[in-house]
């Protein structure tokens, strides 16, 4: 079992080589992390989100840009994959739901991607329609799997119209589900006009987003 | 608003000879920026304005005459390079869709960069389109428009815009690979124009949506987006063309230093988007025709009293321009805009945009 100072030692390692998109790095620093007996969540949440958190700021201060993120995502992913499964089941079910997509008639997904990592990041079960979503697949989902929230993303302005769609489906089945949307033509007065109950500006505020529009919609209903 | 509304003075035809000639007109000229929404507007459903040139030309005309707007009919889409080098594309049929959408991209390993080899320009995806539209333009005594970048736009649509970033840090000869062959084929499309046109009457059109600084830094641009844009206008210059419209879409702010050391021609139209203020774009330009930056998305989802004010605004500013200026949306008109508000942005012209000459 590590001790204190060998676990922070590991951590920072992790998060280092996340924000170095290191993918070989993450992966090697995963197992050993496992093999000494760190707890996977600590893993996840002190490194690999850690990390993330590091890739969040530079990409705000425009050290970093997609290709950083992209690449910053993978090497996330190669730890996830390690790590996740040794992750205790119970753990996993009480963590919160995310259902995410990029609507019908869009194809871009650059974005809801690394959307989807953030969240997947800092220990959401997330679950990724894709892109091109027929509408009433975001309502099907979300009651399959008894989503906390439904993200909406759409590049087009074409595309974005069929927001305000999917928000009142939703609303009239599951009046409870938290619903964002995000994507380039999207503001937060146009998120208001279609009903939306937040609006992600980028992938690196969306979970935070996220997570003050669930405590607002709590306080308004606890009213 | 005025009362008694200005006449127009000129032609849309003598106002952009004369804008483009650098001389005095009696107003800003107006392009909407309208593609799809002009198939809508005549009642022909959207993929015939990508899918049939006749359609596609004749949906423009009829719009023009119906808002009175400037400029001329053009085509293009900007998934372009995907279907022309192999892959496969899909042509906008639902209402939630706008123009051609990439549904496979003909990289899809890193073999087949290498194996990727530059298309027939007669025969290649949207091409036959293209050059049939063109004849028409020319039946029609219009500028002829040939779209032929931007290289990094292109190349991203030939293997995916997450593959080109990823590739461009981890394995730049495989994007350098792609941009190679995007720019070559800019250059060879333009030839074949060129050499059934002449050069005279050609505007050669590229656009920047995919090395928009909220996707690449500068640096990036500076790399991969830069040179091969640049290159591709040295070699049209070279070849006789004299016009080129570039459309700068999206936020380019960091990347205006070097945009400004790529040749437009002698003058040139650049159309910004809602991200660039005009007179930011006018001080790196100054020698060139300026044109934006209305919003398209508040021209979609915004009230006839939003539109107008961003018009003001843009109208105002653009007239500062030492090199000119057009209002235009900032990018492709949406195609469910409300009509009216497109009325309103002529209006807004008909308010603000009159030169004292």
């Amino acid at each position: 079992m590590a001790s204190e100072d060998r676990t922070q030692e590991l951590l920072k390692a992790l998060s280092d080589a996340v924000v170095a998109y290191d993918e070989e790095a993450v992966a090697e620093l995963s197992k050993v992390i496992l093999e000494e007996g760190i707890d996977p969540l600590d893993a996840i949440a002190k490194g690999l989100a850690a990390g993330m958190e590091t890739v969040g700021d530079l990409y705000a201060h425009q050290a970093y840009f997609v290709p950083e993120l992209l690449l910053c995502s993978d090497a996330l992913y190669a730890g996830l994959d390690i790590i996740k499964p040794h992750i205790k089941t119970e753990e996993q079910e009480a963590k919160l739901k995310i259902v995410i997509g990029t609507v019908e008639g869009d194809i871009h997904d650059i974005g809801k991607n690394l959307v989807k990592m953030m969240f997947e990041a800092t220990g959401w079960t997330v679950y990724d329609l894709g892109r091109d979503v027929k509408l009433g697949r975001f309502v099907e989902e979300q009651e399959r799997t008894n989503s906390d929230v439904v993200a909406l993303s759409a590049l087009m302005t074409t595309s974005m119209l069929a927001m305000p769609k999917v928000v009142e489906m939703i609303k009239a089945r599951n009046p409870n589900v938290a619903i964002i949307v995000g994507g380039a033509p999207l503001t937060r007065e146009v998120a208001n006009l279609y009903g939306a109950d937040g609006y992600a500006e980028s992938a690196t505020n969306a979970v935070q987003e996220v997570i003050n529009t669930i405590g607002r919609l709590r306080e308004m209903r606890a009213k | 608003m005025a009362q008694t509304p200005k006449q127009d003075r000129m032609t849309p035809a003598e106002r952009m000879r004369a804008l483009l000639a650098g001389q005095p007109i009696d107003r800003v000229p107006f392009f909407p920026f309208t593609r799809g929404f002009c198939a809508r507007n005549v009642g022909y459903p959207l993929e015939s304005f990508y899918a049939d040139p006749e359609k596609s030309f004749w949906s423009q005309v009829w719009t023009q005459e119906m808002y009175g707007y400037d400029g001329s009919p053009a085509i293009g889409y900007a998934a372009y390079g995907a279907w022309e080098f192999g892959g496969e594309v899909r042509f906008p049929s639902s209402q939630w869709e706008q123009a051609p959408i990439i549904t496979r991209f003909p990289v899809q390993s890193e073999q087949d960069v290498w194996n990727l080899r530059l298309p027939d320009v007669k025969t290649a995806g949207m091409l036959p389109m293209m050059m049939q539209f063109s004849k028409l333009q020319q039946e029609f005594g219009t500028s002829i428009n040939v779209t032929c970048g931007s290289p990094f736009t292109r190349a991203g649509n030939m293997c995916g815009i997450d593959k080109l970033c990823r590739w461009m840090v981890k394995k730049p000869e495989l994007a350098h690979r792609l941009l190679r062959l995007a720019t070559d084929h800019g250059v060879e499309v333009v030839q074949y124009w060129v050499d059934t046109f002449g050069a005279e009457r050609i505007t050669a059109r590229t656009s920047t949506p995919a090395e928009a600084n909220q996707v690449i830094s500068p640096k990036q641009f500076e790399e991969f987006a830069f040179p091969y844009h640049k290159e591709l206008h040295e070699k049209l210059l070279a070849m006789g063309v004299k016009r080129f419209h570039c459309h700068i879409c999206g936020e380019h702010n960091l990347n205006l230093p070097y945009l400004a050391r790529i040749p437009m021609g002698d003058r040139g139209i650049l159309s910004f988007g809602h991200e660039v203020d005009l007179e930011t774009a006018a001080s790196y330009f100054p020698n060139h025709i300026i044109a934006g930056n209305v919003e398209p998305q508040v021209i979609q989802n915004g009230t006839p009293q939003q539109v107008y004010e961003l018009c003001r605004i843009a109208i105002e500013k653009g007239k500062k321009a030492p090199g000119g200026y057009v209002l235009m949306a900032g990018c492709e008109l949406p195609v469910m805009a409300p009509p009216y508000n497109i009325y309103v942005m002529k209006k807004a012209v008909g308010e603000f945009g009159w030169y004292d000459y």
